[in-house]
């Protein structure tokens, strides 16, 4: 009797020390990540400043590029985004209403071809600067970054047959695909690891779907991305990391960042 | 002026307005990246929706059959690729089993509601060269309205819908079980159900003189051809047609229309030249020479606006999406056992894309138009994702032939949608696009930043 409590306790003993081991390894890597979430917000912060630039010395094509270049930045970033900093988020990133943010800016710009941004610009670069500053030092949870690439991959299969939100620059395809590499560089960097040594079938599954979302992206144009398996693929890759979720300690992500 | 004639003007001018306003607000698919051309209007922004009545409801249950036929028809994927890759079903333009009068698409249509189906967008083959659209009809009381088609050129039902599929909309061919299913589907959809027609098609109850006047013209021998009127072509006690082609000076053989719930029909005609009831009498006492005072063709359109009419001819909100989607899911409490993988894909490609939709319904929190309800619009927007991602869960388990996993699913999935989705969208509705004052102000928003696109540069 003596026997079986020790062994129980041994067992629960190493189970906790697993988890707590478990914890700490994601929270490493969670860290790893780090510099890339800085990387990825310095670049959009780059774009902003030039498209800045460009825009006060009204070279529309200049700024436009710029544009560009700062919203795919913005794009790889959003898996943390909208988890850890919504409200800047809903000023970088608002939609349809955009009164502030990327939109604002693209409405005006590739809609009706004006550079006069000054004071649009200027705000979306003080967004980004502060995020840039933030994400110095900000706790970045392995939870919370699992969450935010659930969520953006179930994002990838909303449909864009209206053209989607980036529609007036015609980037939504762009958008996509920079989503895509989003979900898959915070997928590699800070839970593949961990994944394939407790559920290596799991961890293929996850890394086969995040490649045919990359296939399917990988189309000339919006029109011939085939959107049933794009709307598929990301169905079933979020559920195969709400899966891994629990098998890597964590709880299951739930689909939108307010609603836990 | 009876209170019915004044309770029809103050509608007309109801409506009036409300049309005007919807159109004020119309937000059309846009962007250089779309499969649909630019400034397609599609309609599906609408806050109302046409009102479905079944006939298999009056008696009893619908059947499997007839709701495999409703999910079909509302499925892009029995379509072709273009059709698919724009989200389009039948559905899209015979919204719950009726027209579309706002429904658009540039070089494809000449005017809001009618339809060229053989353009180049969707089959290049089925192309004629012309761009000669036709009005989309109603399909309620499709039963008593054979033969099919603008012209009639069609006696059989199924022959028609499996033209549509595949030469119209490049669809590959689709199995007999799911063009039975759509046929049943077609042959439930009934005309709204209208007081004042009583039998034989003949106006009872209260009817003002000018109706009564009108019913009376409808009947009347026209005075250069004795033979002809209104009532030998759209015959009362026949749901108003006759089955037959006419030349009515409209440039060809069309068939003859039902006039039943005509009310919600416009625009008129084969090709939806008129707008308006005025218009189709004016047309009709030119051609026909019939000397009509501007009396008569008032009553006449008094007696057609009276037999035209539905009860409660449009539904809103979550509810109706969710009765809807509620049919279609019960398709799997027994194509799930049955292990029959073809029904299960196509249930949940259809309802998941329904859901995504109603999704969007519940603005995210960077949709800055929408002033409160968070919390509520997360919650609502969460359940529905959730849901999506069981029955996505549900297909995976089935083609894996873990049926067992997919009926707890399919249990899950119900007890989710008895109580709890419903509850959450409620709880979330004030600052949902279901209600009037966010709906105008989100889509007054999208409409301001696309004019950006197409002002002058």
């Amino acid at each position: 009797m003596v026997g079986k409590r020790v062994a129980l306790s041994l067992v629960l003993a190493l189970a906790v020390g697993a988890r707590v081991a478990d914890a700490a390894a994601l929270d490493d890597a969670a860290e790893r990540y780090r510099p890339y979430a800085i990387e990825g917000i310095g670049s959009a912060l780059a774009g902003a400043r030039y498209l800045r630039e460009r825009a006060a010395a009204k070279d529309l094509a200049g700024a436009k590029k710029a544009w560009l270049s700062a919203r795919a930045g913005w794009e790889r970033s959003e898996v943390f985004t909208a988890g850890f900093v919504p409200e800047l988020d809903a000023l970088i990133d608002a939609w349809p209403n955009a009164s502030s943010g990327f939109h604002t800016i693209e409405a005006k710009l590739f809609g009706a071809g004006q550079t006069d941004v000054g004071s649009d610009a200027d705000a979306l670069v003080q967004h980004l600067d502060e995020l840039h500053t933030k994400l110095r030092d900000m706790p970045l949870s392995p939870q919370g970054l699992l969450d935010g690439t659930v969520r953006l991959a179930y994002e990838v299969g909303e449909s864009k047959a209206d053209g989607g939100e980036s529609r007036i620059s015609g980037t939504s395809l762009d958008d996509m695909r920079n989503n895509i590499a989003g979900v898959e560089f915070a997928y590699r960097t800070i839970f593949a690891d961990r994944l394939k040594e407790v559920d290596a079938g799991l961890a293929d599954k996850v890394t086969a779907r995040i490649e045919q979302l990359k296939t399917i992206v990988a189309a000339p144009d919006l029109p011939h991305v085939n959107v049933r398996a794009l709307r598929r693929v990301s169905e079933e890759l979020v559920i195969s990391l709400q899966t891994a979720s629990a098998k890597l300690g964590l709880h299951r992500s739930t689909l939108e960042a307010q609603s836990r | 002026m009876s209170f019915r004639r004044w309770s029809g003007i103050a509608l007309a001018i109801g409506l009036l307005i409300a049309g005007l306003h919807e159109r004020a607000l119309a937000f059309p698919v846009d962007g250089d990246q779309t499969t649909l051309p630019a400034k397609t209007e599609l309609n599906e922004d609408a806050l109302r929706r046409p009102r479905e009545v079944f006939h298999s409801e009056i008696t009893g249950r619908r059947s499997e059959l007839i709701k495999l036929g409703n999910l079909a028809f509302s499925s892009p994927s029995i379509l072709g690729n273009v059709a698919q890759q724009a989200g389009i079903s039948c559905e899209t333009c015979h919204v719950n089993g009726a027209g579309n009068a706002r429904l658009f698409v540039p070089k494809m249509s000449t005017r809001p509601g009618n339809f060229d189906t053989t353009g180049p967008l969707f089959n290049p083959k089925a192309d004629n060269g012309v761009l000669d659209p036709v009005r989309i009809p109603s399909l309620r009381g499709a039963r008593y309205l054979a033969p099919y088609g603008a012209d009639g050129r069609m006696a059989s039902l199924r022959d028609f819908v499996r033209n549509v599929i595949v030469n119209e909309f490049a669809g590959a061919e689709p199995s007999p079980a799911i063009l039975d299913a759509i046929v049943a589907y077609i042959h439930d959809i009934d005309f709204l159900p209208n007081q004042s027609l009583g039998p034989a098609g003949r106006l009872v109850g209260k009817i003002s003189d000018s109706e009564r006047r009108g019913e009376a013209l409808f009947a009347k021998p026209f005075p250069h051809d004795p033979g002809l009127s209104c009532a030998a072509c759209h015959i009362p006690s026949a749901a108003f047609v006759d089955h037959r082609q006419h030349d009515v000076g409209s440039g060809g053989l069309f068939k003859t229309p039902t006039l039943r719930n005509a009310d919600f029909n416009a625009p008129y005609f084969h090709d939806g030249r008129f707008d308006s009831y005025d218009q189709v009498v004016a047309h009709f006492d030119r051609v026909f020479e019939l000397g009509l005072s501007a009396q008569d063709q008032k009553d006449l359109v008094a007696y057609l606006t009276a037999v035209g009419d539905g009860a409660m001819p449009y539904e809103q909100g979550a509810g109706a999406a969710l009765k809807e989607i509620d049919d279609f899911a019960s398709l799997l409490a027994t194509a799930i056992p049955d292990g029959d993988k073809e029904t299960v894909a196509l249930a949940v490609d259809t309802i998941g894309g329904e859901l995504r939709e109603l999704t969007e319904h519940y603005p995210d929190r960077k949709d800055t138009s929408v002033p409160g309800g968070e919390q509520e619009r997360a919650a609502a927007r969460a359940a529905l994702k959730e849901v999506v991602l069981l029955l996505r869960r549900i297909d995976m388990a089935v083609g894996e032939g873990r049926t067992a996993d997919a009926a707890a699913d399919y249990r899950n999935y119900r007890s989710l949608m008895v109580a709890a989705v419903p509850s959450l969208l409620a709880r979330a509705d004030r600052w949902s696009l279901f209600n009037a004052a966010v709906h105008d102000s989100h889509y007054e928003a999208l409409r301001q930043v696309m004019q950006s696109k197409h002002m002058p540069q």
